[in-house]
């Protein structure tokens, strides 16, 4: 069995004292590799309690610098942190929290031509991005290299994910097919969004990464999660494989990763 | 304890540790042992020994042994399930 | 007829109507923002005209949603 030191032991007790996470449970975090694609709204939280949380090794990708109107819900990036790159702004305060973990930085844009490298460095991914094109290259590239990951999406006062295991259960695309035609989406900049709904949904997806690398539970797989802050309304919707899912079916369209878009990701600010 | 001394196979002196720490080391030392083998560990009077022996049942261990030490504390004897 | 919509039960008058229609209906603003699944099959946006649903249909309108990590 792993060796834990004594802060070791204090700084995870909560941990250890649940019976299905344990000292066992404990050291499967400190080894588990997490990559999260996106250090905005959902990746700050989902970044500060990974990182709380002792996993080994955690990858942020993000090819943006912060910026004033991220404050309002990026919780991981400070005022000082204006004009600095994302993924170094999280990595400081991931580090200052646990100086134990590994944060390994990607100031970039996930493309066709990059994505499966970096993620095959990983155990699991989280996707927190805002645009469509990233979302089903994520999708893809997770569902080709075999790597489960968890979907999220927020926008105005509703969220939604669902953690996809290829192979085991439906992937993204058997129930969203394509990205929406660019002009039909309303990004957060343009439709606004709730500040704390970004808390909201990254806390759910840290949950399902802890409680994969763990075995707890049961996951968001083959189940859409979505809330109506408003109301305060959850709601489950089942989801089903879909035989002629253009990745995960039974005669795939898609063999090969591709860019959406030129642009998916712009790198000016 | 009346019956003849059992022979423990790791011992924890979590004399003057608190809860929940105490459970923890309780935990850490009880994930290094096999089912069956057994743990003494000592605990203060007081909530150290109303919690600790209890949690360790409620997680499918035996408590199998408890004496008051001359210095007032427990010591409990743990099989771990 | 009574359909379930989103997992609630619904009253809807007739004993037929299309996925077109039922979009309609619902007042879904940009259809190409939903994907829609009937007992499970999600179907191709190609055939809402023609998708009839009946009574004791379970449709479910899944609503895509970006957001995170842009400003
Ligand atoms: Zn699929």
């Amino acid at each position: 069995m792993r060796d834990f030191s004594e802060a070791q032991l204090e700084r995870y007790s909560r941990h250890i004292l649940l019976q299905d996470v344990g000292v066992e449970g404990q050291a499967k975090l400190m080894e588990a590799r997490v990559l999260i694609v996106g250090a905005g709204g959902l990746g700050a939280p989902i970044g500060l309690y990974l990182a709380a949380a002792g996993i080994g090794k955690i990858g942020i990708v993000d090819g943006d610098t912060v910026d004033l109107s991220n404050l309002q819900r990026q919780v991981i990036h400070f005022e000082k942190d204006i004009d600095t790159p994302k993924v170094a702004s999280a990595r400081e305060k991931m580090l200052a929290i646990n100086p134990e973990i590994e944060v390994v930085t990607y100031q970039k844009c996930l493309r066709a031509d990059n994505i499966r490298e970096i993620i095959r460095d990983y155990d699991f991914v989280v996707d927190g991005t805002d645009n469509f094109p990233t979302k089903f290259l994520v999708n893809d590239a997770c569902v080709m290299e075999g790597i489960p990951f968890s979907h999220g999406g927020i926008l105005r006062f509703d969220g939604q994910t669902m953690t996809v295991v290829p192979g085991k259960s439906p992937c993204y695309r058997c129930t969203f097919r394509q990205p929406p035609p660019p002009d039909a989406v309303p990004t957060c900049s343009q439709a606004g969004v709730l500040g704390a709904i970004a808390g909201m949904l990254g806390t759910i997806q840290a949950a399902e990464v802890l409680k994969f690398v763990t075995g707890v539970g049961d996951l968001l797989t083959g189940t859409l999660l979505t809330f109506d802050a408003k109301t305060m309304d959850f709601k489950k919707i089942k989801l089903h494989k879909q035989k002629n899912c253009p990745v995960c079916g039974e005669a795939p369209t898609i063999t090969e990763l591709y860019d959406e878009e030129q642009a998916v990701c712009n790198l000016h600010n | 304890m009346t019956k003849a001394k059992i022979q423990a196979d790791a011992l924890k002196d979590c004399r003057g540790v608190g809860c929940p720490m105490n459970l923890v080391y309780t935990k850490v030392e009880l994930a290094k042992l096999q089912a069956g083998q057994i743990l003494e560990i000592h605990l203060d009077d007081g909530a150290p020994i109303n919690n600790v022996p209890g949690s360790a049942e409620k997680e499918g261990h035996r408590i199998i042994g408890k004496k008051q030490l001359p210095d007032g504390a427990w010591s409990v004897l743990i099989e771990k399930g | 007829m009574q359909i379930s919509m989103n997992g609630e039960k619904r009253q809807v008058a007739g004993d037929s109507l299309t996925i077109a229609v039922l979009l309609e209906m619902e007042k879904v603003e940009s259809p190409e923002m939903v994907s829609v699944q009937v007992n499970g099959d999600v179907i191709d946006r190609t055939l809402y005209q023609e998708t009839d649903i009946g009574d004791g249909d379970e449709v479910d309108f899944l609503y895509f949603m970006g957001g995170g990590s842009r400003r």
